[in-house]
């Protein structure tokens, strides 16, 4: 008996003791081609441009590519970003948390399959392929104004495309499904009988939706405001087929130094700016809904509290 | 005793009576839930129905409707260049999934079968590779690119499709990683617990247990990585050097100049290519899923759980 209880954990050991290591070439391929190259720009970004034909150089050590990466003309696009970045994940949310809750909630179970099939169809689409949509759709000579004219809403062609809020409408679009997904992840696996027992001790829509269904799909809420604001804050595509001069954003503008000016040690610095300003607005994202996890238990036990003491 | 007999019909009486204060109350609230997401879904397929509407445009420009027909397919299929994009595409796309599907399938198991400190810290690098901004991606693998190409001498990384092989590769692997941790994690030990103690090698237990076992993850892994690397636009401008451009820097740099009804056509073509591969993937997971009953779906992968 007692050796037909140790075989099999020896057996385990002495294969998992290997399998750890399978996950050495995967480690080792990130470290060479992603940690290392972003260590290289950090390195550069204490460097300059020395002179027209060479991209950087690291002889003289300064903090002056940071105080040059962060001019005026900079800063405009960066706090523009950020504004895009932060309206376009609330958006998200607001036009995403419904659109989960009804798939994941209101839907047969088959229905739900089809639905979330229909949801990952425009995500796997060609990211660019679908903001040139949103170009053909917005541009002053398409159908769109045409319709508009149409009907007589508009007097002249239409003058979205090349602005800041042709970006916006972009960045909610391509970023939605990013927010719905883990949104409809929380919510599916949430026990839907908890609901219903809300419903049955007296609660109504909206305390059952506060008390129950806000706390249950958090993980998700905060899982799909990273997934949308870290690489909105980083786009690149969306603002240079929307935005034109009016719309750019900070990810242009690190693109820029590296393809146009050929200037790396400041494109590094901003790129730099760009990832510490990214983890900043995570930090705080974090340290807000922690604060509100915290409010949001407070009120429950200060709920409960108050009916106990109305009932006694 | 009276209380317990009471309590059930009071129950009873309050289910009979529910569903028709539900079926009251509810049918407002749920139609604007429903109207709000077939809206939501209308909206996500919006651009790619145009896309698809402008490709049978026949005139020169294509945001300019002229007429209908399928002269713009003709036209791409007939222009050398962005049929040798596509080439470069595909090729690209074939390297990565496989790149990553190695790299990606190894770390799954180890995760699944063991974890430890070290499985934190991988998971993070896995969770940073997937998170961090394209573009700081892409500005920092074309100077290491250069340093290693250049500087070091190493003239494979010069080789345009070797650089997007691996840079596709980064954010890949970390998926394929989720999906075959995901699917490992559903599947308990017993099996190859029960070959070694019949004897059996570990190489011998991993290829006759293991592998088959994880086959949909990694099948599915690979096709995905696939799509990815067809997709990818932002590492590719930045690493891709001339010679080898594939199709979405192609793309992404006639905007510049003006946008042909060839693009939306060569476009169509890839987005059913696309399709084809996902519709692979679903079923080669559901028929997974159906056969071990384990629900691990393609959302929850996606979505990092």
């Amino acid at each position: 008996m007692t050796a037909v209880a140790t075989a099999p954990p020896r057996a385990r050991r002495r294969f998992t003791g290997s399998v750890g290591l399978l996950a050495l070439p995967i480690a080792a391929w990130l470290v060479f081609f992603f940690i290392v190259p972003f260590g290289l720009i950090l390195w550069y970004s204490f460097g300059e441009k020395p002179s027209l034909y060479v991209t950087h150089s690291n002889d003289v050590l300064s903090l002056a590519r940071y105080v040059e990466a962060l001019d005026p003309a900079f800063l405009t696009t960066f706090w523009r970003t950020t504004q895009i970045a932060i309206v376009g994940t609330a958006l998200c949310l607001l036009i995403g948390f419904p659109i989960a809750y009804w798939m994941a909630v209101k839907l047969s179970p088959r229905a739900r399959g089809i639905v979330l099939a229909l949801v990952l169809v425009p995500y796997w689409t060609n990211f660019l392929v679908r903001t040139i949509g949103w170009q053909i759709t917005l541009s002053p000579e398409g159908f769109l104004s045409d319709f508009l004219n149409g009907i007589g809403v508009l007097n002249g062609p239409l003058q979205v495309l090349y602005t800041q809020q042709a970006v916006q409408l972009g960045v909610v679009y391509n970023y939605l499904p990013l927010m719905i997904l883990p949104l409809y992840v929380a919510l599916e696996r949430m026990d839907h009988r908890l609901l219903e027992a809300s419903r049955d001790l007296g609660g109504n829509w909206w305390s059952s939706f506060w008390r129950v269904t806000i706390p249950l799909a958090l993980p998700g809420i905060m899982s799909g405001l990273l997934l949308v604001f870290v690489p909105l804050m980083g786009d690149y595509i969306t603002p240079s087929v929307l935005g034109g001069a009016s719309g750019s954003m900070v990810g242009q503008m690190v693109a820029g130094q590296f393809q146009r000016a050929q200037n790396w040690a400041l494109g590094s610095a901003m790129a730099i700016c760009l990832m510490l300003a990214i983890l900043l607005v995570v930090i705080l994202f974090g340290v807000l809904f922690k604060l509100i996890g915290v409010a949001l238990a407070r009120f429950r036990h200060l709920g409960d509290l108050d009916r106990a003491g109305a009932i006694s | 005793m009276t209380t317990t007999v009471d309590r059930p019909t009071e129950r009873a009486a309050e289910t009979r009576d529910e569903p028709v204060a539900r079926k009251h109350r509810t049918p407002l609230g749920d139609v604007v839930l429903g109207i709000w997401g077939v809206a939501g879904l209308l909206f996500l397929f919006f651009p790619v129905l145009v896309i698809v509407a402008y490709s049978f445009n026949t005139g020169r420009q294509l945001q300019s409707w002229d007429g209908f027909g399928l002269d713009s397919y003709a036209n791409a299929f007939n222009n050398p260049t962005i049929v040798a994009t596509i080439q470069v595409s595909l090729m690209a796309a074939a390297g990565s999934a496989v790149v990553s599907t190695i790299l990606g399938s190894f770390a799954g198991v180890a995760l699944a079968r063991r974890g430890g400190r070290w499985a934190v810290w991988l998971v993070a690098l896995l969770g940073l590779a997937m998170v961090t901004p394209e573009i700081v991606n892409a500005v920092s693998l074309l100077p290491w690119f250069v340093t290693l190409g250049a500087d070091w001498g190493l003239s494979i990384f010069n080789l345009g499709q070797v650089r997007l092989v691996i840079a596709h590769s980064l954010f890949a692997c970390a998926v394929v990683t989720f999906i075959v941790r995901a699917r490992m994690a559903g599947l308990n030990e017993s099996l190859e617990e029960a070959a070694a103690d019949l004897g059996a090698p570990p190489v011998q237990r991993f290829w006759t247990i293991t592998f088959p076992l994880m086959r949909p993850a990694v099948i599915s892994g690979a096709l995905l990585s696939f799509t990815l690397s067809l997709d990818n636009t932002v590492l590719s401008s930045f690493v891709s050097v001339a010679g080898s451009t594939p199709w979405p820097v192609y793309v992404f740099a006639s905007l510049r100049s003006t946008l042909r009804p060839e693009i939306a056509a060569m476009s169509t073509v890839m987005l059913l290519l696309t399709l084809a591969v996902l519709a692979l993937v679903a079923i080669v997971l559901s028929r997974a899923s159906r056969k071990t009953g384990d629900g691990s779906g393609l959302a929850q992968t996606l979505a990092g759980g």
